[in-house]
């Protein structure tokens, strides 16, 4: 007879790790745009996707980087656009920086949504099935951002490797912060920065408890 | 007594400097020549009158990333292609004032525009995918001989150093296109697509993001005239 012994009560179960991509945009020979004080964009978008990628696995988010260095050799939006495909994210994000106007500018791709879910994805148009995703998590970060006070605008653009992306996709394009009374904070501000990344991380947790962890993804 | 030689050395030196002397006098007749046929101002064409018309800038404005219409009244010359690029030269030198709200660089801009009637014999890339299948659109019924369209394709091939100078940003760029497809449709209603070449040549982007290899629709990027072009709508 085998003697009983009591099932340990098994644990709640833990909310899912939802994914986030990260792709600070341009790297190696592809220094972006030209910033004062001879900082070059490729620079800021790996700083800020250092600072935020910090954030967002505190706040219990499973994060990866196309990149986490400066490369060597040029790193094509293309094979960025194979990493976060290969990932299936729940979310990407890739990270610009300016010196032109003010504030955030979100960005979602200016692609069409189809009227059925495709059963391929053409390779210039593969975000067009996410789009309406894109668009309601960029309004969700625009209203973080404004709710922290910070300037954002979102509109649609045509750029890449956005177009390429299967996820729910959004440009982040961070510029100088004017300021009436003194000069404009710049981009490479650490400040600044991490206030930017602090209602990022609040629009995702907001948005990952409102529509993910009831589809379990 | 003067030794010969040295006779023979101070008329040569002499022939030397009226040889010379005479090449110069020479050279300086030619360059006066050409100069004076640069400033010749005789016409060479029977001069025509262009009356000013009213057109429609749409000006971009970084801080809110808007595209606000600008009536202003303009002569343009009679010529499609050299009306548009006459145009859209007068727009982006509005961008190198000082109290422009986009500034960009000034000089050239524009070498050319060029118009293309469609539909293409050959199907252009476009970014609009099929409603029933979700694949590209493709026109199946389009037949070999096409009938005549009131539709134009606008080719814009931006100068080089313009596009080398234009600022970098995903805003900035995206503003610049839709500034110049907007101001183009708005004066030129026939044209609905608008593609960029940089000095003659396909180029990925205009200053490291906006993407320059596709067709931009100009029916989208224009306006209503009932709404200003803020952001969060359509390119």
């Amino acid at each position: 007879m085998v003697p009983f012994t009591p099932q340990p009560k098994p644990a709640p179960p833990a909310p899912p790790r939802t994914l986030i991509l990260l792709d600070p945009a341009h790297g190696g020979p592809d220094t972006g745009a030209h910033l004062p004080n001879n900082l070059l964009e490729k620079d800021i978008t790996l700083s800020f996707n250092n600072r935020l990628r910090a954030l967002l696995t505190a706040a219990n988010f499973a994060v990866i980087s196309t990149r986490t260095s400066d490369p060597s050799t040029l790193f094509t939006t293309d094979q960025r656009a194979e990493i976060a495909n290969h990932a299936r994210a729940a979310v990407c994000l890739t990270l610009h920086a300016t010196g032109s106007g003010t504030g955030i500018h979100l960005f979602t791709s200016a692609l069409t949504p189809p009227a059925r879910s495709p059963h391929v994805f053409p390779w210039d148009t593969a975000q067009a099935a996410s789009v309406a995703d894109s668009r309601l998590i960029a309004a969700a970060i625009r209203s973080a951002l404004t709710q922290a006070r910070l300037p954002a605008t979102s509109a649609r653009a045509s750029i890449r490797p956005l177009d390429n992306l299967t996820c729910p996709a959004i440009a982040i394009e961070i510029a100088p912060l004017a300021d009436p009374s003194s000069s404009p904070t710049p981009v490479s501000d650490s400040a600044y920065q991490q206030h930017i990344a602090e209602a990022i991380v609040a629009a995702l947790t907001d948005w990952r408890t409102a529509n993910l962890t009831g589809a379990g993804r | 007594m003067i030794p010969r030689y040295q006779r023979v050395l101070f008329w040569s030196l002499i022939a030397g400097i009226v040889l010379m002397g005479s090449f110069l006098i020479h050279g300086c007749r030619q360059a006066h020549q050409r100069l004076t046929a640069l400033n010749d101002a005789t016409p060479i064409a029977a001069p025509t009158t262009a009356s000013t018309q009213e057109i429609t800038l749409y000006l971009a404005n970084d801080a809110d990333g808007s595209l606000a219409p600008d009536q202003r009244e303009l002569a343009l010359p009679q010529d499609p292609t050299l009306r548009a690029r006459a145009l859209l030269e007068y727009l982006l030198a509005q961008y190198s004032l000082p109290t422009s709200t986009h500034p960009l660089q000034s000089g050239p801009t524009v070498d050319d525009v060029f118009f293309i009637n469609l539909p293409l014999a050959t199907p252009t890339a476009r970014n609009a995918l099929s409603p029933a299948t979700g694949m590209p659109s493709q026109d199946k019924s389009r037949s070999s001989h096409p009938a005549k369209s009131t539709s134009q394709l606008a080719i814009v091939n931006l100068h080089g150093s313009f596009v080398e100078s234009h600022p970098s940003g995903i805003q900035v760029e995206a503003l610049t296109l839709l500034s110049l497809i907007a101001t183009l449709h708005s004066a030129f209603p026939e044209v609905t697509e608008v593609r960029f070449l940089v000095a003659g040549q396909p180029r990925d982007t205009l200053a490291g993001h906006a993407d320059l290899t596709r067709a931009y629709s100009a029916t989208a990027a224009t306006p209503t005239e009932t709404t200003k072009r803020t952001t969060d709508t359509q390119p």
